[in-house]
């Protein structure tokens, strides 16, 4: 009620907010509109070329995924990718569990041990990983880059599953016990289902993480039919000139499937991540 | 510990540090006591396995990477030779640390936490105030920024950049700011930070907006009426009310986004001159990453590489603080 007599400056404040708006949605989307853009132009040599669509071709797609092996590339991130998430969701729902339907000692520090983990700079890691990988002889191995990437990924879909599973009440978990459910029995048809959703979240998480990782692929792969999309971006960097209509295509290849994912787990997210900041 | 007792659940249930309530109640199942405590252990031993293997173990090694003189010839032999502090000595002893590497690490990540902090603030105001249908929207714009992959997401900036045929070049060059002769900012360290800064926080403002959207929504309105009944300004209101009240939502973010800042590399190393070609603009990551896979000297990139993980040890303490002031872990 308070609001009607300010009418003047109410429409001011109204027409400032959609200009805010305006230029936090131009700043946001115009690199990805650029990418999109330039992907399907003609060859753009020049930026301007591309900035309004003028002509509409699949050539770079074509170009990148049929004869400059980006299919390939495909093929071994999405190898990984699942080898990844499988192997962390698997682990991290069994730790997410552990660490929240139980009390024991030394909980509180693996907790801390797993959110201090993440913040190690993968710079400091790459070293010695490399020299690991290459004493077990698996560098260019698909199987040994998924490996460090489950570790990788695993200590965030802990955290982030703990929040799920600290979810389910008490009460749902005491029940089957009261129907005289062991405690695997109640994992698997009380627990888990709950869960479920939570390991989605996870797994589209570890997916991402896998998908984008880049100084590790880039140290541990030194063939090219080994790359991963993430790396076998450099290929279209000539020395001289650079075809950016082929690069923005395999840009916009690689950054479509993490979108998708991304648009359906970002809550989860969040809520993994500020946990313990944020109330709920 | 009392010896397992089967009729008297409840002599071994006062041993158990409280254990939930409807736990006492499965008579049966106290026998297996001791299980019951490995079982935790169990769910943990692989996933605990693969960090410590993965993770921890190599953080060890860099360490003792670090005070060995480590090249090519150590590699194929596998034979170290120990020099102690060399390493340590020689980097900090470096011009190149002090008055490039450094300063090209903590300024930028000073610069791009702020950047970040302050937009991604100003937009969840900003997001907070639409009608629930059209912030939904919006939000599901700004997480395409997020969403875009760093290696794709540089090449779109190296793009736009380019020094040849960018949009920003030849925008310049038709308002007459650049001659065609151009100009390659890639090479001056400023424009390149600048550059790499535009591309960082573009890439993580959306979660701070995010993450502090989230906060304003649990500030409860009577706090904001009863400041403005006070005659509070809109500044004073943010300032006094909102500030206050999600300040460990400002801590997280700003604590988790200087992290992330402090240790870009595919930002920098895909950058024009970034992986190794000017010097000028490498900071502590790839600079270490240089010193070990571009000169084989691994016993100095493990030193940078300790430098660099030191520092970010304890900007994380500082983020730990921040997260359990308020809240006990569940």
């Amino acid at each position: 009620m308070t609001a009607r007599p300010r009418g003047a400056r109410g429409a001011a404040a109204a027409a400032a907010r959609w200009a805010a708006v305006a230029a936090v949605l131009a700043f946001t989307l115009f690199p990805a509109y650029f990418m999109v853009v330039s992907a399907v132009s003609e060859r753009p040599r020049s930026g301007t070329d591309s900035l309004l669509p003028t002509s509409f071709t699949l050539d770079n797609f074509r170009y990148v995924l049929q004869e400059a092996g980006f299919l390939g590339y495909l093929g071994n991130s999405l190898a990984v990718a699942a080898l990844t998430v499988a192997g962390s969701s698997l682990l991290a729902l069994l730790a997410a569990v552990a660490v929240a339907r139980f009390r024991f000692r030394l909980r509180t520090t693996v907790l801390i041990m797993v959110l201090t983990v993440q913040m190690v700079p993968l710079e400091a890691l790459v070293i010695p990983l490399f020299l690991q990988v290459r004493d077990l002889r698996m560098l260019n191995s698909l199987l040994g880059l998924s490996v460090v990437y489950i570790a990788l990924a695993l200590p965030f879909a802990i955290w982030m599953l703990r929040g799920f599973a600290a979810a389910v009440p008490a009460e749902v978990e005491e029940a089957a016990y009261i129907d005289g459910a062991s405690w695997g029995r109640m994992f698997w048809s009380v627990l888990f289902p709950l869960v479920a959703p939570g390991l989605v979240a996870t797994g589209i998480f570890s997916f991402i993480t896998a998908w984008n990782e880049f100084i590790l692929a880039l140290t541990f792969m030194n063939e090219a039919d080994r790359y991963t999309v993430a790396v076998g971006l450099r290929q279209f960097f000539g020395q001289y000139t650079t075809d950016w209509g082929a690069v923005m295509a395999a840009s916009t290849v690689i950054t479509l499937p993490v979108m998708v994912f991304f648009l359906i787990v970002q809550r989860g997210l969040v809520a993994g991540l500020v946990q313990g900041a944020v109330k709920g | 510990m009392a010896p397992p007792v089967s009729t008297r659940p409840a002599a071994s249930a006062a041993g158990a540090p409280a254990p939930p309530p409807g736990r006492r109640r499965r008579a049966p199942l106290l026998r297996a006591g001791t299980r019951r405590r490995a079982l935790p252990w169990l769910l943990l031993a692989p996933a605990l396995a693969v960090i410590a293997a993965l993770l921890l173990f190599p953080l060890g090694r860099v360490l003792w990477l670090s005070v060995q003189d480590y090249g090519l010839d150590n590699v194929v032999s596998g034979r170290p030779d120990y020099i102690g502090l060399d390493n340590y000595a020689q980097v900090l002893g470096d011009r190149y640390l002090w008055t490039v590497a450094l300063p090209n690490t903590v300024v930028f990540a000073a610069v791009a936490v702020a950047g970040t902090v302050v937009l991604g603030t100003l937009v969840a105001l900003l997001l907070a105030e639409l009608r629930p249908l059209v912030r939904t929207v919006v939000l599901g714009c700004v997480l395409v920024a997020w969403a875009m992959p760093a290696v794709s997401g540089t090449y779109v900036w190296v793009w736009i950049f380019d020094v040849d045929g960018g949009l920003v070049r030849q925008g310049l060059e038709a308002a007459g700011v650049v001659g065609p002769e151009g100009y390659n900012w890639f090479t001056d360290r400023l424009a390149f930070y600048a550059i790499a800064a535009l591309n960082v926080i573009h890439h993580g403002f959306p979660f701070v907006a995010v993450t502090v959207l989230a906060g304003l929504l649990t500030v409860p309105r009577e706090l904001h009426e009863a400041a403005l009944l006070d005659g509070a300004g809109a500044w004073q209101r943010f300032w006094n009310v909102t500030v206050p009240t999600i300040r460990p939502v400002f801590a997280v973010v700003t604590i988790l986004s200087t992290i992330w800042d402090f240790k870009v590399f595919a930002q920098v190393y895909l950058m024009p001159g970034g992986s190794g070609g000017n010097r000028e603009v490498l900071n502590l990551g790839v600079w270490s990453y240089m010193q070990s896979f571009g000169q084989q000297s691994y016993g100095l990139g493990a030193a940078i590489a300790v430098l660099l993980t030191l520092m970010l040890l304890g900007i994380t303490v500082a983020y730990l603080r921040a997260l359990f002031r308020d809240e006990e872990l569940r």
